[in-house]
């Protein structure tokens, strides 16, 4: 794009300064605007908000039950999901609420309910006042709210990516490739990032460690979260991550450039994780033990000897 | 003579420039009255301009009527007090490549001062924003290849014998090297473009592996 303006000389002239700076200004919001209408930084919002909700969400949940807990602590034991244990409070609110049609439709098994049952009438748990039990109830639908947002927000992402970057949804799934496209700031960034850097996004920090002290680098950041990764036995855990990221990068660019579906990256995909699985089906022979370490960057040591020689 | 005041308080020093728009903040400074004129404080830990004064490099080494290149903008914070110390007679031409934080800079600082023109676009191309010869390169940009960068906009914009201000952010051209390594390698790629180093100091504790670089250009001055 050529500028306009650049040819213009405001030196001197107060007033073609002001035209110029206007100009200018109306050009920057013009770019402004442009760059905030693009679908995948609502999909980048869209996951980062998924993440936060997750977390706010188990640290809401885990409270109300710990607090209604106090009151009926046999229910915690029976009823795992902290979020179901919250619609159970909302909707029986203290201990003598329970009863057997409350408890049905509910997913609950029929001995499950009975022994809530039971244990409602002999409960260890204290006395529960009115004042107590309306902000427990309060924490409790916070947490149910939270998670049917959380389930809209899922369905969003899920939607946004096979609408934004199918296929990077179809070899990542809907909500790691979110995640990555996060990480590398948009899909425009993530496609033209090597599969390397894909690989490693998200474990920064072990990365930089190893840079800098010679250990060994991660093999896999958010594409741990990868089924076919993090199900893996650990010595093929590397090499899946590495050709998940290759495929990734390939579908980021297909996504961002040419944007149709491409049914040959998943079957490449699948095909080589077949193989991986099956060349690599034994744990490698157990390496004797490396006694020397690893050879450090030389940047450091050389560096604060200079350091201190020059004073 | 510098616009910047200096004052003494509570045993450390705070650096106030010439509010050039009225009661208006633009990070939520202090304002403050002296001697009948409205200044901004500025903030050494959010402006590393301030932070190199503080640690000793010179007032004036942005002054009174500049025409100033100010590259790497971001949310303006700098760039409005340069804007105060170059006065209405001055010019900041700011480039910021990032949309997300020059928002900021367009809104509060570009929209608000009549000296200040923005420009949304990739420092690595001067002609889009080559308006006018300046006095100074300002150049806080976090990319591997800075220095080059700062030195083509000074080819392509700054007066013979003009100033350039070069953030030099370390862990941006490699994270593995010791910093002061990093600040000397930079230097010397200035000097042998032949430009003459007047002063530099590392930018700790306000900034953490950071250095400013202050140079002139060859030429005349």
């Amino acid at each position: 794009m050529a500028n306009p303006m650049a040819s213009q000389a405001p030196q001197g002239d107060a007033k073609s300064l002001q035209d110029l700076r206007e100009k200018s200004i109306l050009a920057a919001e013009e770019t402004i605007r442009k760059a905030s209408s693009r679908p995948d930084l609502h999909l980048v919002q869209a996951i980062q908000a998924l993440d936060d909700s997750d977390k706010f969400l188990n640290i809401t949940a885990t409270r109300a039950a710990e607090w209604y807990g106090l009151h009926f602590p046999e229910l915690a034991q029976m009823v795992q999901d902290n979020v179901a244990l919250c619609r159970l409070v909302l909707a029986a609110g203290k201990r003598d609420g329970f009863n057997a049609e409350l408890l049905q439709g509910r997913g609950l098994t029929e001995k499950k309910i009975e022994a809530i049952l039971t244990a409602k009438e002999r409960s260890k748990g204290g006395e529960l006042s009115d004042a107590d039990l309306a902000r427990v109830r309060s924490l409790s639908s916070l947490a149910v709210e939270l998670s049917g947002e959380r389930e809209k927000l899922n369905e969003y992402v899920e939607s946004a990516m096979h609408r934004i970057a199918p296929n990077v949804c179809e070899v990542a799934g809907a909500t790691i490739g979110a995640r990555l496209m996060a990480k590398a700031g948009g899909l425009d960034r993530l496609a033209t990032l090597p599969a390397s850097t894909i690989q490693i996004l998200g474990a920064e920090k072990a990365l930089f460690r190893a840079l800098r002290t010679g250990a060994r680098p991660p093999k896999h950041g958010i594409l741990f979260q990868h089924e076919a990764v993090h199900a893996a036995p650990k010595w093929q855990r590397g090499k899946i991550a590495r050709t998940i990221a290759n495929k990734v990068a390939i579908a980021a660019r297909v996504d961002y450039y040419r944007g149709s579906e491409e049914a040959s990256i998943k079957a490449g995909l699948d095909k080589r994780l077949e193989s991986i699985r099956e060349k690599y089906k034994e744990p490698p022979p157990r390496q004797p033990e490396r006694r020397e370490r690893p050879q450090q960057r030389r940047d450091r040591p050389r560096d604060r000897r200079q350091k201190y020689r020059r004073r | 003579m510098s616009r910047i005041l200096r004052e003494e308080r509570h045993g450390r020093t705070f650096l106030l420039t010439p509010n050039l728009a009225k009661g208006q903040r633009v990070y939520n400074e202090e304002l403050v009255v002296r001697e009948g004129a409205e200044y901004r404080t500025w903030d050494p830990f959010r402006s590393k301009l301030a932070a190199a004064i503080l640690k000793g490099l010179p007032d004036d080494m942005v002054r009174e009527g500049d025409r100033v290149l100010y590259l790497g903008t971001s949310t303006g914070t700098t760039p409005s007090h340069v804007s105060d110390i170059v006065g209405d007679g001055g010019l900041v031409i700011g480039v910021e490549f990032a949309p997300r934080v020059a928002r900021e800079f367009v809104e509060k600082v570009a929209r608000q001062r009549k000296n200040v023109i923005p420009y949304i676009v990739d420092a690595r191309d001067p002609s889009k924003y080559n308006v006018s010869r300046v006095d100074v390169v300002y150049c806080d940009i976090a990319q591997p290849d800075q220095t080059e960068i700062a030195l083509a906009n000074c080819a392509a914009m700054l007066e013979p014998g003009g100033r350039l201000l070069l953030v030099v952010k370390s862990r941006s051209i490699d994270v593995l090297k010791e910093p002061e390594r990093v600040f000397r390698e930079e230097r010397a790629k200035l000097e042998s473009a032949g430009f003459r180093v007047v002063a530099a100091t590392d930018l700790g504790p306000f900034e953490k592996d950071h250095a400013m670089i202050y140079a002139k250009s060859g030429g005349r001055g």
